[in-house]
């Protein structure tokens, strides 16, 4: 029994420690943010780049004395690109005892996770999740700095219209953020009565598209629409140009990383269009510059997409909440659907509406030009 | 007509890259009856060992594309095969006379590791070879446009894998080889080194493996660190259709799955092209269910 008294000890003051002087004391705790990233599996790079900017944020608050006098702690929970692992994070981070959490990339992963932080009362903001029904479930702690894919797939069949094609073939590639931009940009495509002759997938993962590109040319379209990844997108450029055919290949987001150029070598990435979020070279606000310039003296380069810069965002639009209202997740939420007004993030004004979904225009057209730099069109 | 010509090459080519990995796994089961999980990190390996050369130190600048890709080949081959020994020394020997599982485990476990050891060492993003090592030089034959650098995949998988089958049958270690994989101790009492036959199976199989990732990493420019997990995966069904341990079985399933993926995707519809190639390999191993060429393991190899 004597040895047994420390530990109850021990366990009897960490049950009533928050009891202790709850105003000060609590205050001058930790508040607690969550990120919840793909730092492992498919989409590492895009996970490590967003730990690598909430951890400069993070810095800067704690420099500058945390937010109301309370420092920042920030947990990160690897979900590894898949749901699965997601499921396991999301439960890990909530019993550490965030307040809110940032993150994640895919939309499918997001979608595992969504119930367990809305059962714990935790604010969610996901950073690259863009599939429609994530903001269709009723959430109330769910947000996204990241626009909606029916937003996308809007814009992605305008432009495609306003470029002057006619014949487009659609291509996605199963996973549930890109079939669901496929499927959206058809439903406009109808809208504005232009019928595409081709709709189909390739798997995510494959390299070799001879096959699917062999099928659409057959078609002959005029544009080819690409809702899938960069890796894939790369890939399909450069085998087309093995096949010399010189169609014009349209994308959405997801191709919005500099990597595709490396991959598909400038000469085939050339021409290539893309519907995206401006990208962290085009952030050209004086915050946005300030930041960037600590990142690339941290890490010798900007972030490699927009996505790391929209974790960033969703970090400082919930640190602005818990500067308003204090650390709670209730009124966290509440804020950010109402209280938020004016608030610039690195990416623009950020706002939500009352479903939790980014307010305002984000995209914008992109081409590669002959050097392999992304041109902002518009 | 043509559409279908073009199709059978696009199946060739994919399918050579999988027989070449096929081969790696096949080899090992026949004289160690051990599969070898760890064969398609063993291929992202020299994927990767290619693209220190190629990209990192720039031996296409420096030697001329000729000249350089021939040294890559050399040292991508050795050291995917020096990896292949250490692989076998390290997690293989000393399990020989255990339990099978614990040798399945040690696999599996060799095989997460040597995927992180990549991700450590190149990081986790997509890495890419320049897209002008091999000139772009596209023919239209008979209204096909066929790639020079396709038709370099596929000749020159079909040049190692012609090398290896005249290896295995026609030189005595290959004799060795083959003995070893019909019956371990009989081989034994008739002299053979078996020790050294192993040793000799896992420089040959990780060496092929990494070429098949050299192969990869030159065609479709876009290599990463969890690239030898789908490849791998394909690569032994390849080996199983064929007739696991049998090395012309290797060769020929990994041709068929190219073939099966191609033509469903052609023909039905690309987001089915997996579930047809996989529907169509299970019937085939309903119908045989050791795979295509395997009476002849009973025989030879």
């Amino acid at each position: 029994m004597g040895r047994r008294l420390p530990y109850f000890l021990l366990i009897a003051l960490a049950v009533f420690f928050p009891l202790f002087g709850a105003g000060e004391a609590k205050a001058a705790d930790a508040v607690k943010i969550g990120l919840m990233a793909p730092t492992t599996g498919a989409w590492a790079s895009e996970g490590q780049d967003m730990v690598k900017v909430l951890n400069i944020l993070v810095d800067q608050i704690n420099a500058k004395g945390g937010i109301n006098g309370a420092l920042i702690a920030l947990s990160v929970g690897d979900d590894g690109g898949t749901p699965k692992t997601a499921a396991l994070a999301s439960q890990r981070l909530v019993t550490t005892g965030v307040v809110a959490v940032v993150g994640t990339y895919g939309s499918a992963v997001t979608e595992a996770s969504q119930d367990i932080y809305d059962e714990a009362g935790v604010v969610q903001v996901a950073t690259g999740s863009t599939s429609i029904r994530l903001s269709e479930k009723g959430l109330k702690r769910f947000f996204r700095t990241c626009p909606r894919d029916d937003e996308q797939g809007r814009v992605l069949a305008n432009q495609v219209k306003a470029l002057g094609f006619v014949k487009p073939a659609i291509l996605h590639d199963n996973t549930s953020y890109a079939k669901g931009l496929a499927d959206e940009t058809r439903e406009i495509f109808k809208e504005l009565s232009v019928k595409e002759v081709y709709f189909d997938a390739i798997n995510p993962g494959d390299r070799d598209f001879a096959v699917p590109l062999s099928k659409i040319r057959a078609q002959n379209p005029d544009v080819v629409v690409f809702t899938g990844y960069y890796p894939e997108a790369a890939m399909i450029l450069r085998q087309k140009r093995d096949l010399g055919w010189d169609v014009p290949i349209i994308g959405g987001d997801a191709t919005n990383n500099r990597s595709l150029v490396e991959i598909a070598g400038p000469e085939a990435a050339a021409g290539y269009y893309f519907v995206s979020p401006p990208g962290p070279g085009d952030m050209k606000s004086p915050a946005a510059l300030e930041f960037f310039k600590i990142y690339r003296e941290k890490h010798g380069g900007l972030p490699s997409s927009v996505w790391a810069v929209l974790a960033g965002d969703a970090f400082s639009v919930i640190a602005e909440a818990i500067k308003n209202v204090g650390p709670d997740s209730g009124k966290i939420a509440e804020f950010l659907h109402s209280g938020l007004k004016g608030f610039t993030g690195l990416s623009g004004a950020i706002a939500f509406d009352e479903k939790g979904d980014r307010i305002g225009e984000v995209y914008r057209l992109y081409k590669v030009d002959d050097k392999g730099e992304f041109v902002l069109q518009n | 007509m043509g559409y279908f010509v073009e199709q059978i090459i696009f199946g060739l080519t994919v399918g050579s890259i999988y027989a070449l990995i096929a081969l790696g796994y096949t080899m090992v089961y026949g004289v160690m009856k051990l599969i070898n999980f760890a064969h398609g990190e063993l291929f992202a390996l020299g994927a990767f060992v290619g693209f220190f050369f190629l990209v990192t130190l720039d031996w296409g600048g420096v030697f001329g594309p000729a000249l350089a890709i021939g040294f890559t080949v050399v040292f991508v081959a050795g050291a995917t095969a020096l990896a292949g020994h250490i692989l076998e020394r390290v997690a293989y020997r000393p399990l020989r006379h255990s339990d099978r599982l614990a040798a399945v485990v040690s696999a599996l476990g060799a095989s997460i590791f040597l995927q992180n050891v990549i991700m450590t060492v190149w990081g986790a993003q997509y890495r890419a070879y320049n897209a002008d090592i091999l000139p772009k030089v596209v023919w239209t034959v008979a209204g096909q446009s066929v790639s020079l650098i396709r038709l370099f995949v596929f000749l020159t998988a079909v040049a190692i894998m012609a090398g290896l089958y005249l290896f295995i049958n026609h030189s005595r270690l290959g004799l060795a080889i083959r003995a070893a994989a019909i019956d371990q101790g009989a081989a034994k009492l008739m002299g053979v080194d078996v020790r050294r036959v192993i040793a000799v199976v896992f420089l040959i199989g990780p060496a092929l493996g990494g070429l098949a990732g050299l192969l990869v990493g030159v065609y479709y420019g876009q290599i990463n660190f969890n690239m030898g997990q789908l490849y791998g995966l394909k690569a032994f069904t390849a080996a199983v259709i064929g007739g696991i341990g049998n090395i012309p079985g290797a060769m020929i399933g990994g041709l068929l799955l190219g073939l099966l993926e191609t033509l469903g995707d052609a023909y039905v519809s690309g987001a089915w092209k997996d579930a047809i190639a996989f529907v169509a390999l299970i019937l085939i191993l309903v119908f045989r269910p050791t795979g295509i060429l395997s009476e002849r393991v009973a025989e030879k190899l």
